[in-house]
């Protein structure tokens, strides 16, 4: 019973080292092709849009009504305390630094991410890979770099733009649900924040971009065994990313205070 | 043109290919018989090096390719062209994008104008002119399959492998395509791997078969001689009977 509970225990850990070993392996590659850099332009162009442009509506969405919530969550209080010179920076404080790059990492996982390793292992067990291959193209060239550039570039950008949708939403929420005046939420949000604030956030948006790219990358192209090997993949892929994204956000966290 | 020796390739601990040896002359016309699963595609996708052979050697045009990484496999890679068994065509560009795709890559110096120009006359040849717009999702197999064929012989590569170049085809098409093979063979001279079950219709093609089973040859040589080989395995395969080895 044991013994069968420690084997388990040390095949997953086998797996596990097997991955994290071919994320590294892959990391290892697109850095190759960046110095100098050899990668395909139109790719890139082509990611950037359908990565970033397309993602915008959403992390629109989901950015305002986060920023309205934690207002609502907080409204009571703050009403009960007459604490309304704290919304403004308690808004801005958790959205730059915590709460806008985890949701939005997770949003750009589960959108971006998991249609990339679909599309990758798709291509796998197409042979499409195996065709670039065939015409002396480099698949990590052509394919992984413009999307790991891609989704890099993207999840920044669309971070600074959560953070202002979402800061809108708690200024919006707090004028109607706690009777803070617009006035009053700047005042609070302006003289309590740093720039630093912000750039810590934003680390974080880059650092959970590379992971997502990555871990979306690899088990997209490491898929084995047809259809069901790609839903696999996609599956492992998403969990992969959001595991990285809270550890990596833990150490982030902890190094930069 | 292609030289093989003592191949040997295992896969996840499965030895898949066991021991080919292979001498092909340049603007020679090859057929690859062989039962399911005999190692047909992989033999033909490792000597354009999709796959890593434990031991032996291949050389191709006077390279030997074993061993070679990646990037120095650049040169020899472009003077093949192929049709892989599922055709492999990239559902993210369009028909005529999928045919030109080899030609821009080796002259990037060409035109988007002048590449599907060449893309068209191609897609016209294989009777296809009318697609050109559409991706690859919208085609019907067979369209496909002669998309794959415009693509692999778009820059008129020295040596072009064919996987199944007519699965699925029904006898008329399977002729014409054969018809455009040959054609093509004319214009360009290239050497040809032709992989196929259906033998009879081959057979109109080629001038020498190989037949592989189990990851080794157990027939080279002319076409003529084929009927005449000893191997019972071989003598039940190509009459398509019931009894023997297989
Ligand atoms: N990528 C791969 N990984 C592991 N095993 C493989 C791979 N490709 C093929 N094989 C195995 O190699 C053997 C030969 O396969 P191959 O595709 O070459 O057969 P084939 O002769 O082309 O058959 P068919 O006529 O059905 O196309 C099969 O047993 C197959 O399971
Ligand atoms: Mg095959």
């Amino acid at each position: 019973m044991t013994g069968n509970l420690l084997a388990r225990l040390g095949e997953s850990f086998l797996l596990i080292a097997h991955e994290v070993g071919g994320v590294i392996h892959l990391l290892f590659k697109v850095l190759v092709a960046l110095i100098p850099p050899r990668f395909d332009r139109d790719e890139l162009w082509r990611n950037l849009y359908k990565m970033g442009v397309r993602s915008v509506p959403i992390i629109i969405l989901t950015a305002f009504f986060t920023g309205g919530i934690m207002v609502i969550q907080s409204a009571v209080f703050v009403k009960k305390f007459g604490a309304t010179s704290l919304v403004g920076w308690g808004a801005g404080y958790a959205v730059f630094r915590e709460v806008g790059p985890i949701l939005l990492g997770l949003m750009f996982s589960g959108r971006v991410g998991s249609n990339n390793t679909a599309e990758l292992g798709t291509m796998v067990i197409t042979e499409q890979i195996d065709g670039l291959r065939a015409l002396a193209i480099d698949p990590v060239n052509y394919l992984i770099v413009p999307r790991v550039l891609a989704m890099i570039i993207m999840l920044f950008l669309l971070t600074i733009l959560g953070d202002i949708v979402a800061i809108a939403g708690a200024a919006l929420f707090g004028s109607v649900l706690a009777d803070v005046s617009f006035a009053a939420f700047w005042t609070s949000f302006s003289q309590n924040l740093h720039i630093a604030d912000l750039t810590h956030g934003l680390v974080k948006a880059a650092v959970f971009g590379f992971i997502v790219s990555l871990t979306s990358c690899w088990f997209g192209i490491s898929v084995k065994g047809g259809a069901v090997g790609v839903g696999r993949a996609v599956n492992n892929s998403v969990v992969a990313a959001a595991l990285g994204i809270v550890l990596s956000d833990y150490i982030i966290t902890y190094t930069l205070s | 043109m292609i030289h093989v020796s003592n191949l040997h390739l295992t896969i996840g601990g499965r030895p898949l290919l066991q021991g080919m040896d292979l001498h092909v002359e340049s603007g020679s016309v090859w057929g690859i018989i062989g039962p399911p699963g005999g190692g047909k595609s992989l033999f033909v996708k490792t000597l354009c090096g999709l796959f890593r052979p434990d031991r032996g050697s291949i050389i191709i045009d006077g390279t030997e390719i074993v061993g070679l990484s990646e990037p120095s496999m650049v040169p020899v890679r472009r003077k093949i062209g192929m049709l892989f068994q599922n055709n492999a065509l990239f559902d993210f560009m369009r028909v005529w994008e999928n045919v030109a795709f080899p030609l821009a890559r080796l002259r990037p110096e060409l035109s988007q104008d002048t590449l599907r120009e060449r893309s068209l006359m191609r897609l016209q040849e294989v009777g296809l002119l009318g697609s050109e717009d559409k991706w690859p999702a919208e085609l019907s197999g067979g369209m496909k399959k002669r998309v794959g064929i415009a693509r692999a012989t778009m820059t008129d590569a020295p040596l072009v492998i064919y996987d199944e170049p007519t699965a699925g085809l029904d006898p008329v098409t399977t002729s014409k395509i054969y018809d455009l093979l040959e054609k093509i063979r004319q214009e360009t001279g290239a050497t040809v791997l032709a992989i196929s079950s259906d033998i009879e219709g081959l057979s109109t093609f080629v001038k020498n078969m190989m037949l592989i089973h189990e990851g080794r040859f157990l027939f080279q040589g002319p076409l003529s001689e084929l009927t005449d080989c000893g191997d019972p395995l071989v003598h039940q395969f190509i009459r398509g009977l019931e009894e023997g080895p297989l």
